[in-house]
């Protein structure tokens, strides 16, 4: 393992693409603690301690979701705040997109084209919401109670409209600029970009909120969760690797004087096909609700009666109602995703297409309906494991007390563990390339 | 020392400005939503154009002014006060 690590370092060009995503990464965290001028940080750093104090729990789900995703730099307020969040709510506006638009749809059939005819949309749309996001984030600055909770007069020494028009700008192009660190890393690095930035942003965050259970709980409570944390890391990467596979044989064929095909090769068909996205959906589903009751809460706390319920029952993430909800969305999603990503029917008719078959099933609409059969069967136990995972960090709230980033669990955990996996495999494979040996056996 | 600000700021925002197009200029490289988080196969081919790289010479140095600008303003608000 070791050794292999020495070696990918030895490799020249591997080292130097190493040595690349190490460096945008360090720039990246950087910019991460860079305060968007106009923004106070010894204000911002007062005001984010008075809001520990007062056991500052009480932001909206979907805020923290965020901040995770921008490890920290959200409430910090800094050039990065938003991080890659825009990006991502891009991709999953094209994406779902391309359900509803019969164009977007023609685009993604077109292959390769047409993918990066939709990369370029999402990259408009990404700095659009940019802009949006960080009015936003800018409107709460101006008044911080509301991002901090309690004690927190203000954090902008100057608020007045030139400021606040400087501050939209640049955090839409920080946001730009991350983009931009994304793609370099998946183009000169090694990778995919955006999941590596993500993976960076939440293993930040990693050792504070460890640290805030030792300081909470003691040392007793802290060794056990990094047992049982170990322990479901094993356990997530056992169901992330987990394939079935199906046998797939290719006819024998001869085009003028040279044989092709012949061989037997297999579709893999992970149990766990949609990876974290349907968690992601799910959480910013749910956290729709709470946020439209937050802009009907009137004043003189005089609530309708459904803003008063959807605040008892769906805000606070451990409330049985809540994880119920959870747990069906999460369900429903990762059904909706597979049957998005991965068409039976497509492959079917490609498999026919080159000369392939299932052995002992006819080539066409029964291969189609086989693998449909398959896929579903195999879904099932994906999409409960992935309701288990996510619901750790809720049932940690309950026994520990931790607050809604506990590390080992929901979001985190999947990409952690998805992102370091899908890294490691890539520089495996430029390691093989030269015939050495890999990290994992 | 209010000369020095304003000069920063207006170059924050015209280099934010330039960032921003510099940046859409380019050509996309992620490959969406399947290829971040796992899920589907992907492949990622071709090299960059010589029109490309100098995009990205150009980014850099527009991304080192943005920087400067906003270290700047910070340093100056630090100090300024």
């Amino acid at each position: 393992m070791l050794a292999a690590f020495v070696r990918a370092f030895r490799t020249p060009d591997l080292r130097k693409k190493l040595l690349f995503t190490l460096g945008i990464i360090a720039l990246f965290r950087l910019g991460s603690h860079v305060p968007t001028p106009g923004i106070s940080y010894t204000l911002v750093q007062q005001c984010l301690s008075a809001g520990r104090a007062a056991g500052g729990s009480d932001q909206s789900g979907f805020l923290n979701l965020a901040n995770l995703f921008s490890g920290g730099a959200l409430l910090q307020l800094s050039v990065f705040a938003l991080g890659i969040m825009p990006y991502i709510t891009a991709s999953i506006i094209i994406q779902l997109l391309t359900v509803v638009i019969p164009r977007f749809e023609a685009l993604k059939e077109e292959g390769q084209s047409g993918q990066s005819k939709l990369t370029q949309y999402t990259r408009y749309l990404t700095i659009g919401l940019a802009i949006l996001q960080s009015a936003t984030l800018v409107t709460f600055a101006r008044n911080p109670s509301s991002l901090f909770g309690g004690s927190c007069p203000t954090i902008m020494p100057d608020d007045s409209m030139a400021t606040i028009l400087i501050m939209v700008l640049t955090m839409t192009a920080g946001t730009g600029l991350i983009m931009w660190f994304g793609e370099l890393i998946t183009d000169k690095g090694v990778g995919n970009g955006m999941s590596l930035l993500i993976f960076t942003s939440i293993a930040a965050g990693f050792p504070a909120s460890l640290w805030a259970i030792k300081e909470n709980k003691g040392w007793g409570t802290f060794l056990g969760i990094v047992l049982l944390g170990i322990f479901v890391i094993a356990a997530v990467v056992f169901v992330e690797q987990s394939q079935r596979r199906i046998p797939v044989q290719y006819a024998k064929r001869m085009v003028g004087r040279r044989m092709y095909g012949g061989t037997s090769t297999y579709i893999p068909l992970k149990v766990n096909m949609a990876g974290v996205i349907p968690v992601i959906f799910a959480s910013s589903l749910l956290a729709l609700p709470g946020l439209i009751a937050q802009f009907n809460t009137r004043a003189d706390g005089n609530n309708p009666g459904w803003v008063t319920w959807v605040q008892q029952n769906l805000v606070r993430g451990d409330h049985p109602i809540y994880m119920a909800i959870y747990v069906g969305l999460i369900l429903f999603f990762t059904f909706f995703y597979v049957s998005i990503t991965f068409n039976p029917t497509e492959v079917a008719d490609n498999m026919k297409k080159y000369g392939g078959f299932i052995p002992g099933i006819r080539a066409g609409r029964p291969t189609a309906e086989y693998l449909n059969y398959v896929l579903t069967r195999i879904t099932v136990p994906g999409a409960i494991y992935l309701a288990l995972i996510s619901l750790i960090p809720l049932v940690a709230l309950v026994l520990v007390g931790a607050n809604q980033n506990f590390p080992f669990g929901g979001t985190s955990i999947l990409i952690i563990v998805g992102v370091g996996l899908e890294t490691v495999k890539q520089i495996e494979a430029q390691l093989q390339q030269r015939h050495y040996e890999g990290f994992l056996r | 020392m209010d000369a020095v600000r304003i000069a920063l700021q207006v170059l924050l925002v015209l280099s934010s400005l330039v960032l921003t197009l510099f940046i859409l200029l380019h050509k996309g490289k992620g490959g969406g939503l399947s290829d971040m988080f796992g899920g589907g196969m992907s492949t990622s081919l071709g090299g960059s154009s010589v029109a490309e790289r100098n995009l990205d010479r150009f980014t850099v140095a527009v991304a080192a002014v943005w920087a400067t600008a906003i270290i700047g303003l910070g340093l100056l608000a630090r100090f300024a006060s």
